[in-house]
């Protein structure tokens, strides 16, 4: 059987995100880089099955990037993917949903993957499309949000999350791919020694240019912080004042009260 | 020396995550009971921390002092005590073995050292036999292919759970000094080896700290340390020099943490309508933190590369840790000042890095010992 976990490098969601001087994306300078937080939960998803299934089972981890990818290839690596696949692009955070979505499926093709994981969607980008759009674009059956997976000879069953805390279990049967959500396990640490062994394990690299054919389908055209809002007002005086203001306010400036 | 960047930056990556989820969440309950809960520490071993500076050949990790105070800076950024669990088998516990062990000796604990299977223990200090330990008391005497040691070691880290000792003992009473000592690797459980009562310390809750007595403790010849008499103290000498350059990276990493909640105080913190971090007097507190720990993390990280040059660090070490260990107890000292009264209250951890991190001035030579190494190797290059 053979996996595919595709995974994203985005910052760390603590950093301070400023505005490039491109105006489209943040600026990438001093930023700490981690794994998407939902692509762990998708590694760690395909590692349990690579340990479930056992001999004859290969799992391979792609990300697409420049140079620092690798460290993210690496963590995956470390937690019990086999081989890597670096989709070496410098350009990679410039380009669309379906682009992105087209080069993993270039890749993966030809390759036989029997089933693919990756994250519900990035950190930065957020878009949720990617995983979708690798599937229709290989014709493989999809499911998403999953907090819950099982496979057993050729078939995933997946317990999805919908609205409102609702769950749904679907099931697929391969190949398919799944889009993973938190909640779904607890990512392992990958361990110091694994992150040794991780070194000596193979990191194919590929130029984008040989796997991107497709134009974008959607420009970005703006990024900029959320506008300052202004500060809460506070009431001061007697409680029979203080509620006179505030239904006011509330008549006023909101639809609470008509 | 960094040999690859891009796995230690994983590695750095690691250990950031586990010490914010699973060490400082379970910092002021450790201090509380004087213990680190058992899951933890089986934690840190899986984790592979205990084998950090042992080398691959033996089943560690192998890295460069450069790589192992990169990992050391980011790890003690949690409480001392989670470092000083591993800290005798990175450092203190194991380095003898790894520096001047034989190829048997090597192979029979370093890969348990390195598992955290077993904790290594350092007994270097007496009762009266402290920052001057070349006059060290505790005897050695052959007896046919036995030594039979007799003597107290005080204030030995981890000797409640170590499973070996590195005993420092004179083996020829006629040299009163350093050239009498061998070092010995003593097992738990050898007949003769007993502990004393934990000690109540100022700070380092959790950490374990206690006599170690030798009454007619027989050991084979074979555990002399590289099986070679006379030559223990200078592998002590060895080992401090390795260890203090790691005990200034514990100082930098804990004085980062204390930096980091003074600065998180001040910015929340108001007085006369507006965050104290505002004020020139607080403001003057934090840049003068900043700098001397960016002066000390600098210097530690020039010793290790030095060192991973295979170049004499005797100096440079003392120069990190007699500045490292001074400079995270005056960043302790401002943190408190910042916190204000709430310093002084225990729901701070502010208050419990001030009593621990006092201990750095002490241990593994106390400031005024590495004063003097400093000064007497300088005196000695000139004459």
């Amino acid at each position: 059987m053979k996996i595919l976990v595709c995974i994203k490098q985005v910052p760390d969601m603590e950093s301070r995100f400023k505005p490039a001087a491109s105006g489209v994306w943040y600026d990438e300078s001093d930023l700490a880089w981690r794994m998407n937080e939902y692509d762990e939960y998708a590694v760690e998803q395909a590692v349990q099955l690579r340990e479930q299934l056992g001999e004859g089972c290969e799992l391979t981890v792609l990300s697409i990037g420049p140079d620092r990818v690798g460290e993210a290839i690496k963590k995956a690596l470390a937690m019990g993917c086999d081989r890597g696949v670096h989709v070496q692009d410098d350009a990679a955070a410039t380009k669309d949903p379906w682009q992105i979505a087209a080069i993993i499926a270039a890749y993966a093709k030809d390759q036989g993957y029997d089933l693919i994981f990756t994250g519900m969607q990035s950190q930065d980008r957020g878009s949720a499309q990617v995983g979708v759009t690798v599937a229709e674009d290989l014709g493989y059956a999809c499911a998403t949000t999953l907090v819950g997976f099982a496979y057993d000879n050729g078939t995933v069953t997946a317990k999805r999350e919908l609205e409102g805390g609702i769950k749904g279990v679907v099931k697929l049967t391969t190949p398919a791919l799944v889009t993973c959500q938190l909640g779904l396990n607890v990512p392992r640490y990958p361990t110091l020694p694994n992150i040794m062994k991780a070194k000596k394990k193979e990191i194919q690299s590929i130029p984008v240019s040989e796997l991107l054919k497709e134009e974008p389908l959607a420009a970005t055209v703006s990024f900029h912080p959320p506008a300052k809002k202004g500060g809460g007002i506070v009431l001061e005086g007697e409680v029979g004042a203080l509620v006179d203001q505030l239904m006011g306010i509330l008549k006023e400036k909101t639809t609470v009260l008509r | 020396m960094i040999k690859d960047e891009s796995t230690l930056n994983v590695m750095i990556e690691t250990v950031q995550k586990f010490v914010k989820e699973r060490l400082i969440p379970f910092e002021e309950q450790c201090s509380e009971n004087d213990e680190i809960p058992h899951e933890i520490i089986d934690e840190m071993r899986e984790l592979g921390l205990f084998g950090l500076s042992i080398p691959e050949e033996y089943d560690g990790l192998g890295l460069t002092l450069e790589e192992e105070i990169s990992v050391v800076l980011e790890l003690c950024q949690a409480s001392p005590i989670f470092r000083s669990v591993i800290g005798t088998n990175v450092g203190i516990g194991a380095l003898g073995i790894v520096i001047d062990g034989t190829e048997e000796q090597k192979k029979k604990y370093l890969p348990k050292l390195a598992a955290g299977e077993i904790i290594g223990s350092f007994a270097l200090t007496e009762p009266d036999a402290g920052s001057d330990a070349a006059s060290l008391r505790t005897s050695a005497v052959k007896d046919g292919d036995h030594y039979v040691l007799n003597g107290t070691k005080r204030f030995i880290t981890n000797a409640p759970e170590a499973s070996v000792f590195t005993v420092f003992a004179r083996t020829n009473p006629e040299i009163k000094g350093a050239g009498g000592i061998s070092a010995f690797l003593v097992e738990k459980g050898t007949p003769g080896l007993s502990l004393g009562k934990n000690e109540k310390k100022m700070g380092q809750w959790g950490g374990h700290v206690c006599d170690v007595i030798l009454d007619n403790c027989r050991v084979p010849a074979s555990a002399i340390i590289g099986e070679k008499e006379g030559v223990g103290f200078k592998t002590a000498m060895r080992v401090l020099d390795k260890s203090r350059t790691h005990i200034a990276a514990v100082c930098v990493g804990a004085a980062t943490r204390i930096l980091d909640e003074a600065l998180k105080y001040a910015v929340e913190r108001k007085q006369f309508n507006k965050p104290i971090a505002e004020f020139q007097l607080i403001q003057a507190m934090l840049a003068d933190s900043k700098s001397e720990i960016y002066a000390a993390r600098s210097m530690v990280l020039e010793t290790a590369r030095k060192y991973d040059l295979k170049k004499n660090i005797s100096t440079e070490s003392s120069c990190s840790k007699l500045f490292a260990s001074e400079m995270v107890c005056r960043v302790a000292d401002r943190a408190v000042q910042i916190l204000g009264g709430s310093g002084y209250i225990r729901d701070y951890a502010v208050e419990r890095f001030y009593r621990d991190v006092r201990l750095f001035r002490l241990y593994e030579g106390t400031s005024q010992i590495q004063q003097l190494i400093i000064a007497r190797n300088m005196i000695k290059e000139v004459s």
